[in-house]
C-alpha cells in the first residue's frame, strides 16, 4: 500500500515537469515525427522493390520506427532527469526515503512508460494524416503496451547510465543506447532485404522482434506468431536491464 | 587580426580536444545512420534512375559528411552560447584584439574540425566501401567542399549562439538539422524522393554540398557537380560569416 | 539510549583517500551536537554515512539504535535530514514537496496532507506554500527543507551546514526553530563552519580537522580548556611599546599583536581584568588609548589543536 503510494507521488512528480513546462514534451514528439516523414520522403521509393511485395506505404513501414524511437526519447530525458536529480541532490532525497530501491526504480520507470504514450498519440495521428490505414483496435493495444515495455526499458538504460557518470553530460550516451536498439533492427526494410551483417545483427535483437509486434496491423494482421515474441523480448530486455539498474542504485554510496 | 584568430581558433581546438564527449556524437550518429542506412537498403541502387554506384556505401558516405558538419555547425554554436552564458565571452570582448577575430577565430577552428570530421568518413569509406573512386584530387574536393560548408554551418550555430546568448535555444534547432537533410538529395538521388521533398531539394544549397562531395567519391556527376557544391558551400560561408558579425556587432551594442 | 553511538567510523575513497579516519560519537538523545571544522576535514563525508547515503569502510555507527550499515531503512525511518544543498524541485510548490516527502516517508494520504500544513505553518511558509519553488528565496528554500526533514516527526536530525549562504535574519530564524527543537526532545546533529553558529546553538561541541575529532566538548569547557584570556593594549604614544609590554609582563606572556594594537598579553591568571592593565600602566606612567580584553573562541581551540585557524572564523556571521 506504501509503496503504491510512493511509485504514485513519484510517477506524479516526474509528469509533473510535462505539465508545467510543455515545451519539455516537444523533443520527444518533434524528433521521432521528422524521422518518420524524413525517410518516407526520402526512402518511400523503395517500396517498388520486390522485397517490399505487400507493402505499398513506405510511411506505414516506418511508422511502428518512429513509435519506437518515441519511447527510446522517452527513456533518455528519463536517465537525463534523473542526471539532473544527481546532480542537484534531489536524488539523495529519494535515498533517504525508508523505500527499498526497486520501488524507487519502478517510480522511475513508470513515468517513462506512461510518457511515451504521448509521442505514440501524435505519431498515430500524423501517420492517419498521411494515410496509413487505421491498423484496428487490438494492433494499437498491442502496439501501445509495447512502447511502454520499451520506454521502461531504455528508462532502465538511462537510469545504469545515470548512476554511473552522475552527470547530464552522460546524455548522448543514454541516446547512443536506444538509437542502436531501435535502428539495428528490421526498421528500413524487410529482413530478407538487409545486408548479412545487418541481418545477423536483427535476428539476435531483441527490439527486432519487438518491432514487428508493434508492426502488426500497420502492416500486415495482428498474429500470435508475432505477438508473443514480442512480448517475451520486450520483458526479458527489461528484466535484464531491471536488473542493472537495482544493482546500480543498491551500489551508490558503496 | 589574423595573429588574433588564429590564437582563438587555436583556443577553440584545444578546448574541443579536451572535451571528447564534445565531439564524439558528431562522428558516432552519423556512423550508426551510415551504418543502418547502407546495411538496410543496400537494394535502392537498383532502382531504376539510381546512379551507377558500385556499393550503396559509397552513395550514403556523402551523406554522413553533410550530416557530420551540419551537427559540427549546431555544436560550435552550443560552445558559443555557453562561453556567453558563463562570461568568458565577456572576457574575449574586454581583450584587446579585433572583436571580428572573435567570430573568425571560431570559424578558423569549425574549418580544422570539418577535415578531421571528413578524414573519419574518408576512412571509413576506405575500410568499408571503396574508397575515393577519383583519388588524391578528389580527396581534395571533398576536403575543400566539406571544409567551407564546414565554414557555413559554423556560421550559422555562431549567428544563432550570439543572437540567442544561451544554449539551450541554439540546441532546440536539432531537429531542424534532420529536416534539412530529409528535404536535400543528402540520403537518396533528387530524381527518386517522393514529392515535396524532391522540390524542396531543388533549392537546398545542401543537395548541392552532398551532391560535390559525392561526384568524386563515386566517380559520377562531374565537374557540373563539384562546381556546384564548391558554389553552394563558398555561398553558405560567405552568407552565414556575414550574419554571424552581423550578429556579434548587435550583441556588443546591445551590451 | 543514545541517539548516535560511532566506534572507529571511516571513510576511504578511490584513490586511497582517507576522508574519514576513525570517528567516535556519543550523542544524547535530545543533545544538540554541534560537528564543526573547516572545509574538507571531513564534516559532509560524516553526515552522509550516519545517514545511509555513503557506506562506511570501517568502523560502526547506530543511528536511533540502529546500525546504518545492516539497517538501512530503520534507520532512514527515524531520521530527518537537511543537507548541504537544500535539493528541492523547483516545479513544484512547497505543498507539494512537504506532501511528497511525507508520501516518501510512509506516511497516509490524509496524514500527509495535515502533517503537511503544520510544518508549512511552523516554518512561515503558509502565504508561499501554493508558488512553486523556483520563486523561493535562499531563505525559504532552508526553511521549508527543514519542515520536509521533520514532517515525519523524526526523533534524530541531521542538519549539514543549514544557515550556509543566508543573510542574518534568516540565520537567526533557523537557529530560533533550531532551539526549538531541543524543547521537543528532538537530537540534533549540526554541521558547520561558523563558531558563533555552533557556540549559540550546541550542548556539546565535537571539532574535526582531517578526518579525525580533535577536541569535543561543552564550548565553555573547550574555550577554558584551550585559551587564555588576551588584554590588547593601544597606547597614545607607539613609542612607549616596549615599556607598556615590560609593565604588563607581570600580568602575563608578551604575544604578536594583531596590528590594531600595540601590546598584547596572554593573561596568567583568568581572573584579572581590564581595570588590572590600566592600573600597571598608569603606574609605570604610560598613557593608554584603548584597551581589550579577548577571551578564546573556538578557533583558539582549534588553533591549538591543530596549529591553524578555522576558515570559518573570517566566515563568522554579520
Amino acid at each position: 500500500m506504501k509503496n503504491r503510494a510512493v511509485i504514485r507521488a513519484l510517477v506524479r512528480r516526474a509528469l509533473n515537469e510535462i505539465i508545467r513546462v510543455p515545451g519539455a514534451a516537444v523533443p520527444g514528439v518533434l524528433a521521432p515525427t521528422v524521422f518518420m516523414l524524413g525517410l518516407t520522403a526520402v526512402f518511400g521509393q523503395v517500396t517498388s522493390l520486390p522485397g517490399f511485395s505487400g507493402i505499398d506505404q513506405y510511411i506505414a513501414f516506418v511508422l511502428p520506427v518512429g513509435l519506437l524511437q518515441g519511447a527510446g526519447f522517452t527513456g533518455a530525458a528519463t536517465g537525463v532527469n534523473l542526471a539532473r536529480d544527481i546532480e542537484q541532490g534531489w536524488f539523495d532525497r529519494m535515498l533517504l526515503a525508508p523505500v527499498s530501491r526497486p520501488i524507487l526504480l519502478v517510480g522511475i520507470v513508470a513515468s517513462a512508460s506512461l510518457r511515451a504514450l504521448i509521442p505514440t498519440t501524435v505519431l498515430v495521428l500524423v501517420g492517419l494524416l498521411f494515410g496509413v490505414k487505421f491498423p484496428g483496435v487490438l494492433a494499437l493495444v498491442i502496439a501501445a503496451s509495447l512502447i511502454m515495455v520499451v520506454a521502461a526499458c531504455t528508462a532502465c538504460w538511462g537510469t545504469i547510465v545515470a548512476l554511473k557518470f552522475r552527470s547530464q553530460q552522460s546524455a548522448p550516451l543514454m541516446q547512443i543506447g536506444s538509437f542502436v536498439a531501435v535502428l539495428f533492427t528490421a526498421a528500413y526494410a524487410p529482413i530478407g532485404m538487409l545486408q548479412p551483417w545487418l541481418k545477423t545483427v536483427a535476428t539476435l535483437n531483441p527490439v527486432n522482434y519487438v518491432l514487428t509486434g508493434v508492426r502488426q496491423g500497420f502492416i500486415g494482421s495482428v498474429t500470435w506468431a508475432d505477438t508473443w515474441p514480442a512480448y517475451l523480448a520486450g520483458f526479458g530486455l527489461l528484466l535484464v536491464l531491471g536488473f542493472f539498474a537495482v544493482r546500480g542504485m543498491r551500489r551508490t554510496g558503496q | 587580426m589574423i595573429h588574433a584568430s588564429l590564437a582563438l581558433a587555436r583556443r577553440a581546438l584545444r578546448v574541443t580536444a579536451r572535451r571528447p564527449q564534445f565531439i564524439a556524437p558528431l562522428l558516432v550518429f552519423p556512423s550508426l545512420l551510415l551504418a543502418v542506412n547502407s546495411g538496410g537498403l543496400s537494394q535502392a541502387r537498383n532502382l531504376p534512375g539510381f546512379p551507377p554506384v558500385q556499393s550503396f556505401f559509397d552513395f550514403q558516405l556523402a551523406a554522413a559528411m553533410s550530416q557530420s558538419l551540419l551537427l559540427g555547425g549546431v555544436a560550435t554554436g552550443i560552445a558559443v552560447a555557453l562561453e556567453i552564458e558563463l562570461g568568458f565571452f565577456d572576457r574575449l570582448v574586454t581583450a584587446p584584439i579585433p572583436r571580428l577575430s572573435i567570430v573568425m577565430g571560431r570559424l578558423l577552428a569549425a574549418a580544422a574540425i570539418a577535415l578531421f570530421q571528413l578524414s573519419w568518413f574518408v576512412l571509413l569509406g576506405l575500410i568499408f566501401g571503396n574508397g575515393i573512386s577519383d583519388g588524391i584530387p578528389g580527396l581534395l574536393i571533398v576536403y575543400g567542399i566539406g571544409s567551407i560548408a564546414g565554414i557555413g554551418f559554423a556560421g550559422i550555430g555562431l549567428t544563432l549562439a550570439l543572437r540567442a546568448g544561451n544554449a539551450s535555444s541554439v540546441q532546440a534547432i536539432f531537429p531542424l538539422v534532420f529536416v534539412v537533410l530529409f528535404l536535400s538529395s543528402a540520403f537518396f538521388p533528387e530524381n527518386l524522393l517522393s514529392w515535396p521533398a524532391n522540390i524542396i531539394a531543388q533549392y537546398n544549397p545542401l543537395s548541392y554540398i552532398a551532391n560535390g562531395m559525392r561526384a568524386p567519391i563515386i566517380g559520377y556527376g562531374g565537374a557540373e557537380a563539384v562546381l556546384e557544391g564548391f558554389g553552394a558551400a563558398l555561398g553558405m560561408a560567405v552568407l552565414f560569416a556575414g550574419l554571424a558579425t552581423h550578429a556579434l556587432h548587435r550583441r556588443l551594442r546591445a551590451g | 539510549m543514545l541517539a548516535i553511538q560511532a566506534n572507529g567510523l571511516e571513510r576511504t575513497f578511490k584513490g586511497q583517500i582517507k576522508a574519514v579516519k576513525g570517528i567516535n560519537l556519543e550523542i544524547e538523545e535530545g543533545e544538540i551536537y554541534g560537528f564543526l571544522g573547516p572545509n574538507g576535514a571531513g564534516k559532509t563525508t560524516t553526515v552522509r554515512m550516519l545517514v545511509t547515503l555513503l557506506m562506511p569502510t570501517g568502523g560502526t555507527a547506530l543511528v536511533a539504535g540502529h546500525n546504518v550499515a545492516t539497517e538501512p531503512s530503520a534507520v532512514r525511518r527515524k531520521i530527518g535530514v537537511a543537507l548541504q544543498e537544500a535539493a528541492l524541485d523547483q516545479l513544484m510548490t512547497g505543498r507539494e514537496l512537504m506532501i511528497l516527502q511525507a508520501t516518501l516517508q510512509g506516511m497516509p494520504d490524509k496524514l500527509a496532507r495535515e502533517r503537511s500544513d503544520d510544518l508549512i505553518e511552523r516554518v512561515g511558509l503558509t502565504e508561499a506554500a501554493d508558488r512553486r519553488v523556483g520563486g523561493y528565496s535562499g531563505g525559504m528554500k532552508r526553511r521549508l527543507d527543514l519542515g520536509m526533514a521533520l514532517v515525519h516527526g523524526p526523533s534524530v536530525l541531521f542538519l549539514d551546514e543549514p544557515t550556509t549562504g543566508l543573510d542574518p535574519t534568516s540565520r537567526f530564524a533557523l537557529w530560533e526553530e533550531v532551539s526549538r527543537l531541543r524543547t521537543e526532545g528532538t537530537t540534533v546533529f549540526l554541521t558547520t563552519q561558523y563558531l558563533e553558529e555552533a557556540d549559540q546553538l550546541a550542548d556539546r561541541v565535537g571539532i574535526i580537522s582531517d578526518g579525525l575529532i580533535v577536541a569535543e566538548g561543552t564550548p565553555a569547557d573547550l574555550k577554558r580548556e584551550s585559551g587564555a584570556n588576551h588584554i590588547e593594549v593601544a597606547l597614545e604614544d607607539s613609542g612607549n611599546t616596549e615599556a607598556a609590554r615590560v609593565a604588563l609582563s607581570k600580568l602575563g606572556t608578551p604575544e604578536e599583536t594583531s596590528g590594531a594594537h600595540d601590546v598584547c598579553i596572554r593573561l596568567s591568571d583568568p581572573s584579572t581584568g581590564v581595570a588590572d592593565a590600566v592600573r600597571v600602566l598608569d603606574e609605570a606612567g604610560l598613557a593608554v588609548a584603548e584597551v581589550e580584553l579577548v577571551r578564546p573562541s573556538l578557533d583558539d581551540v582549534f588553533m591549538e589543536k591543530t596549529g591553524r585557524r578555522l576558515e570559518g572564523a573570517s566566515n563568522t556571521p554579520a
